[in-house]
């Protein structure tokens, strides 16, 4: 994991002064509100619909034990005992106090975290593919250009105030994790000719006008990437609309001027730049590097166990995955377990994780956009004892990438913008598709859940992606079908007419009997169906007869 | 604040600035107990906007707005309602 220097310290104790001080001043008011809240974003804090809520970066997904602990001693003398995890691997508190807030900032300040970069118009934190660095598809570990472009980004001085929040997602790997596809920029570390490099992607987002990232870059050197992302940013910058909330991302800039225009436009000022002092040195590469060494070494004394017990078999075929190194797996913490809410997390399941983390993990853990967490090195001789401490404290729901592994946001039970609840769609999907056999048969499958069109739950991307809206009042849930935001990704197709919730899982199912008629074989998953088979007799299943509740 | 504001009858709502807590304007102090809430006839709504807009001043509350009743006296919008009762789901 990255340490921080002495200035990376010094900058964070200052900047939580400076809110301190900022506090004291809103406090006396010597500053309004108006003049407040653009400051208290800067530092992560926003107001939701019940009390005030602060988002905690934890850039790239990347976790050690002693920062777990301080997570959960924060949401213990701070909040309510519990920790949401978000589909941009931050973590947010929901209930702290204004007054309590530079504490908060001092005891993350102790275990080198902060609350920069997870709200207003600048570069938001950078995320990342959670298998970095420890899968096998790789090109090269994208961990080390996190931290690079997070170095870069915080509080650049020309990009902390742009036309709308900006977000970069990076993978090594030829299989997207990372959803670079719908972000501000997505990069991907690709070799031509002996040579490592980037494509890279711009324009691609979600919300009311969602867009799949256009390639303006086939390979950009490694030596080159800052001074090629402070060109797109300058551009987005100078250019961007500021005049229109909604038509202010770097992806309507994109739709606007067209692809062939912004790319010359990109590389022209990227051509102009003089400023050597972005270009990467080879060792500032290295050092970078060298704090990202794997902490194992490769073992061919850890057999996996054989246990009889069909629970443990069930998380082991579903939760666990080959790590690079022989003798290791990845294993996957399902933050879903039947009728909870997507992403929480309690103080003492954190308290425990960490110890955990300590004695299988070497200290280490990660969050994944899709709101699970992953304990990446785990001797396989070991997986029984571990499968057995994470059943004790209820994290070993055997879902990965099932149906009840739904992405959620918090939606109108917690969020001021939401129009729609979400969080009971997703108890309601989890508590009926409980059945491990029942989740099998359906096979993989990713439904997407929004409380609004800003679209914080990815429904955009959903292979079944439900967006929450106010009709007249009421709840109603629009269904999407046929979005990815893997390696090529897609945006979902609106099946029809919104579904009031109570006849909600009834489409779902109908949705599922459409798609199980139409399986070629046992592994032709949701996603392959839809896009050989298109949407009209989706349509039609659905529309065609009343739903059966 | 009153701008496009449904309906005959209001409560006046807005967030505690130091803990963020919900609160309900009531008998000349900001309560956090709803059933505590005064109601505000339309004609009403100008004087305690600037009630409202005073306490903002003087560092007590913050967002202040009007939640919007029905004929029956009751919240109007979900949003409303689940501020009032808090979130409504169980399994926390």
């Amino acid at each position: 994991m990255y340490k921080y220097s002495e200035k990376d310290k010094k900058l964070l104790k200052n900047r939580t002064n400076e809110f301190r001080f900022q506090v004291e001043r809103r406090l006396k008011g010597d500053l309004t509100e108006d003049e407040f809240k653009p400051l208290r974003l800067m530092n992560g804090l926003y107001l939701q619909l019940h009390a005030y809520m602060l988002r905690v970066a934890i850039p790239y997904g990347e976790l050690s034990h002693v920062q777990l602990k301080k997570l959960a001693d924060i949401s213990e003398k701070f909040d309510k005992g519990y920790g949401h995890f978000t589909t941009r691997q931050n973590i947010q508190f929901n209930w702290p106090k204004l007054t309590d807030v530079p504490d908060i900032l001092s005891e993350l300040e102790s275990v080198e975290m902060h609350a920069i970069q997870t709200s207003g118009n600048c570069i938001r934190n950078i995320s990342c593919d959670h298998l970095a660095g420890i899968n096998n598809q790789e090109v090269e570990d994208p961990r080390p250009w996190c931290e690079i472009i997070r170095k870069w980004s915080t509080f650049h001085p020309e990009f902390s105030f742009l036309p709308r929040k900006f977000k970069i997602a990076i993978t090594g790997a030829k299989i997207d994790r990372a959803a670079i596809e719908v972000h501000d920029i997505g990069l991907k570390l690709v070799k031509k000719n002996s040579k490592t490099g980037f494509e890279v992607y711009v324009g691609g987002g979600q919300g009311r006008s969602p867009f799949v990232a256009k390639k303006i870059k086939n390979f950009l050197e490694k030596k080159d990437l800052l001074n090629y992302l402070e060109a797109i940013l300058s551009i987005y910058n100078e250019f961007g609309r500021r005049d229109n909330i909604y038509k202010a991302r770097i992806k309507i800039l994109v739709n606007e001027l067209g692809q062939k225009k912004l790319e010359f436009l990109i590389n022209d000022r990227f051509k102009k730049f003089k400023n050597k002092k972005l270009e990467l040195t080879k060792r500032q590469i290295e050092e970078i590097y060298s704090f990202f060494k794997l902490p194992i070494k490769k073992t061919k004394k850890s057999e996996m166990p054989q246990e009889n017990d069909i629970e443990y078999n069930q998380w082991l075929s579903q939760n666990v995955i080959k790590h690079k190194v022989e003798g290791f797996s990845i294993v996957n913490i399902s933050l879903k377990p039947p009728g909870k809410p997507p992403g929480d997390i309690s103080a003492l399941q954190m308290n425990e994780l960490s110890k955990i983390s300590e004695v299988f993990s070497c200290g280490e853990l990660r969050v994944t956009h899709e709101q699970n967490l992953i304990l990446p090195h785990i001797k396989n001789s070991q997986l029984f004892q571990l499968w057995k401490k994470l059943k004790v404290i209820g994290l070993s729901t055997p879902n990965i990438g099932l149906i009840s592994d739904t992405i959620c946001c918090p939606g109108m039970d917690y969020c001021a913008l939401a129009t729609a609840r979400s969080i009971p769609i997703s108890q309601k999907i989890s508590n009926f598709f409980n059945d491990y056999s029942i989740q099998k048969k359906i096979g993989n499958l990713k439904i997407k859940i929004s409380g609004c069109i800003n679209a914080c739950g990815h429904h955009h991307v959903g292979n079944i992606g439900i967006l929450g809206l106010d009709k007249n009042g009421e709840e109603s849930y629009q269904i999407t079908l046929g979005g990815s935001a893997t390696e090529n990704a897609s945006i979902g197709e609106i099946v029809g007419p919104s579904f009031p919730e109570n006849e909600l899982l009834s489409a779902i199912k109908k949705i599922l009997a459409t798609y199980q008629k139409n399986k070629k074989n046992e592994d032709e998953d949701f996603l392959s169906v839809f896009r050989r088979i298109g949407i009209s007799e989706f349509k039609r299943d659905l529309y065609e007869n009343p739903l059966q509740r | 604040m009153a701008k496009k504001l449904k309906g005959d009858y209001f409560y006046l709502t807005a967030n505690d600035l130091i803990s963020g807590n919900v609160l309900y304007l009531s008998n000349n102090k900001w309560s956090k107990y709803f059933d505590d809430a005064i109601k505000i006839k339309r004609n009403e709504v100008e004087t305690y906007e600037k009630i409202a807009l005073e306490d903002e001043k003087k560092c007590i509350i913050i967002s202040p707005f009007f939640v919007e009743l029905t004929d029956e006296g009751k919240i109007r919008k979900l949003r409303d309602k689940i501020r009032k009762n808090g979130i409504t789901f169980e399994g926390k």
